[in-house]
């Protein structure tokens, strides 16, 4: 069975004044329909540049890169821009939600880009998976770290996407807060979402079905939990 | 939730900067509104203005330059003088239907309260004939006849300032003679409002100017016979002859180098609140690099988030021109007399005049003024890569 993912040969090379980094060298990587995938790795190790590749936010150096069967490599951005809006939900460790905003204001955010058409029920649906339905009309600032967070997976979840990639999610969080996010991204791959999160909590991380191991822009690791 | 809200929602995160350039644009816009209201109001009074004198020449003493037959029309004082047989030269030739002499005298007086001192301004005139001239004046209590002594007429607008009345009794000229107030002109709306007028041989009596006069205003029986009238008042030597035309053309041709200098200041306010709005813009752009990141990796394309920030500058820039009219239509007054007193010559009445064409002008040009400041600033925040902009560069 194909992946929903599939990597091939994947490198990335970033310049810094004459300096040439190579972000990624060669990686291999491949992620089935439906899998929780964590990437663990120090700084530096290129964790950031794989999942901005994975969400089209980047496009590779060299390599081929597949993400539910089209070719990511040499595309245009705009039409990076619709895979990205058709394909993939993006959760920062930041949060990144737009202070102005209430918490439904800014799950519905990404509907005004993709132009769909804005159901309050499809909305109130999400609110509910987030378990934020009484908070609907609560803006950021009256928001907990976690409630906030939330948001942000809520948002990530409005267009229905295949694949959500994650960047460090429970990165300015508590423990406790951590374990729920966890707790929650288990319940959306329970229903079929495909997952691909990098994190620093090792902990977290190997909860996932698959774990990879990312030094120095190569994969090093992968751990299945039995 | 559209682009729009969304657009007035950002901008409200930094109220006050907002506020600010709102503010720069609506001065700008304001006083770019009332200029060209008064341009256009400009043009129309003064030729109402000027039909309104019920002359076609005026004889004025030689060496006196255009500008100074401008001046006579608002009672500016030339110490030059024509003499009576110089009216009576010009009564006589052919085509002159009416010839009226006036002799002006202008004083200062003080006011008793604030002790501000202001111009006042006397006309001399034979009544009969300024009637002629003038068919439209009509007169709270009475006018007076040529012969009379001690009477004298006041416009409306000086009665009104100086809480003048029929009866009433001034002391005048040098030795302070009594005269006495017989009739308060209806309002004319031009400058007539605010002289006072005596008869012509008692403003020569009362100011030692016995036989002299300061201008002849003329009435021509056929106004295509202007040219040739003109031509022989010339004869006379001690007239200089002004046309209305030619005073027209004049005041036109001063009101219009006044007014470029007035459009060049504006063109400048515009361009330093222009540079102010993108500098405003690239600031706020800046500042926001990272949420741009966020929202491309939500599925914003480089045109919607291009498309947020034009919205944020015209959204600016509309409600500064809404403001911006709003102020001019409200302190229309303080810009007139401030516009008026850049101007060389203004007619009485009021200068600004508004039309819906103006005020839609306004608007579509204060929502080009964003248009044009918000495409750099959104050029700049379309092209941000997504990942650079989320994490400011890489790990």
């Amino acid at each position: 069975m194909s992946g929903i993912i599939e990597a091939r040969g994947l490198c990335k090379v970033y310049r810094r004044g004459r300096e040439e980094i190579q972000a990624l060298k060669n990686v291999d990587f491949c992620v089935k329909a439906g899998e929780f995938v964590s990437i663990i790795g120090p700084s530096g190790s290129g964790k950031t540049a794989l999942l901005n590749m994975l969400g089209c936010l980047d496009t590779p150096s060299s390599g081929s890169l597949k993400l539910n069967g089209i070719e990511i490599a040499g595309q245009k951005e705009r039409d990076l821009v619709k895979i990205r809006r058709e394909n993939i939900g993006f959760v920062f460790q930041q949060f990144y939600l737009m202070p102005t905003l209430t918490a439904r204001e800014n799950i519905e955010l990404p509907l005004l880009f993709s132009k769909k058409k804005r159901s309050a029920k499809r909305i109130d649906e999400v609110l509910q998976m987030v378990g934020l339905a009484d908070r609907g009309d609560h803006l950021p600032g009256q928001l907990s770290g976690g409630e906030m967070q939330r948001v942000a997976i809520g948002r990530a979840l409005i267009n229905d996407p295949k694949i959500v990639l994650a960047d460090e999610p429970t990165g300015n969080l508590d423990s406790v807060t951590s374990e729920m996010i966890f707790g929650l991204f288990s319940e959306l791959n329970r229903r079929g979402l495909t997952l691909v999160v990098v994190t620093h909590n090792l902990d977290l991380a190997s909860r996932a079905e698959k774990m990879y191991t990312l030094r120095d822009g190569r994969i090093v690791g992968c751990e299945e939990r039995a | 939730m559209n682009f729009f809200t969304l657009a007035a929602k950002n901008l409200l995160r930094r109220r006050g900067r907002t506020m600010l350039t709102v503010l720069g644009v609506a001065i700008a816009v304001s006083v770019l509104f009332s200029l060209l209201a008064i341009n256009s109001g400009y043009e129309k009074e003064l030729n109402k203005e000027v039909n309104s004198l019920g002359v076609h020449i005026l004889a004025v003493p030689k060496g006196c330059p255009y500008e100074a037959a401008s001046l006579i029309m608002h009672g500016g004082v030339i110490p030059k003088y024509l003499s009576d047989s110089d009216y009576r030269n010009v009564s006589t030739i052919a085509g002159v239907e009416l010839a009226a002499p006036m002799l002006l005298h202008q004083f200062m007086k003080k006011d008793e309260k604030t002790g501000v001192s202001t111009p006042h301004i006397i006309y001399g005139i034979n009544m009969e004939e300024t009637r002629e001239l003038k068919p439209w004046w009509t007169v709270e209590g009475r006018f007076f006849s040529d012969n009379e002594t001690g009477v004298m007429l006041v416009g409306r607008g000086l009665a009104d300032k100086e809480n003048l009345s029929v009866g009433q009794v001034l002391p005048v000229g040098p030795k302070k003679e009594n005269f006495t107030i017989v009739g308060i002109l209806g309002r004319t709306g031009d400058q007539d409002d605010q002289f006072h007028f005596f008869p012509l041989k008692e403003a020569q009596r009362v100011f030692n100017k016995q036989g002299m006069i300061t201008t002849i205003a003329v009435k021509v029986e056929d106004v295509s016979r202007i040219a040739a009238v003109s031509q022989e008042m010339e004869k006379i030597p001690d007239i200089q002859v002004v046309t209305m035309t030619q005073i027209m053309g004049t005041i036109m041709n001063l009101a219009g180098s006044a007014r470029s200098l007035l459009l060049t200041v504006i063109a400048i306010a515009l361009i330093i609140s222009a540079f102010g709005i993108i500098n405003t813009l690239l600031m706020s752009v800046n500042e926001r690099t990272r949420e741009f990141g966020m929202m491309k990796a939500i599925g914003a394309s480089g045109l919607d988030i291009g498309k947020m920030v034009l919205a944020e500058t015209v959204f600016i820039t509309l409600s500064g021109g809404i403001l911006g009219t709003v102020a001019a239509v409200v302190g229309s007054s303080i810009i007139e007399s401030f516009v008026k007193g850049m101007l060389p010559y203004s007619p009485g009445g009021s200068l600004i005049a508004y039309s819906p064409e103006l005020v839609g002008f306004a608007l579509a040009f204060s929502v080009l003024l964003g248009l044009v400041c918000g495409i750099y600033p959104a050029v700049k925040s379309s092209r941000l890569s997504p990942m650079e902009a989320i994490r400011g560069g890489f790990e």
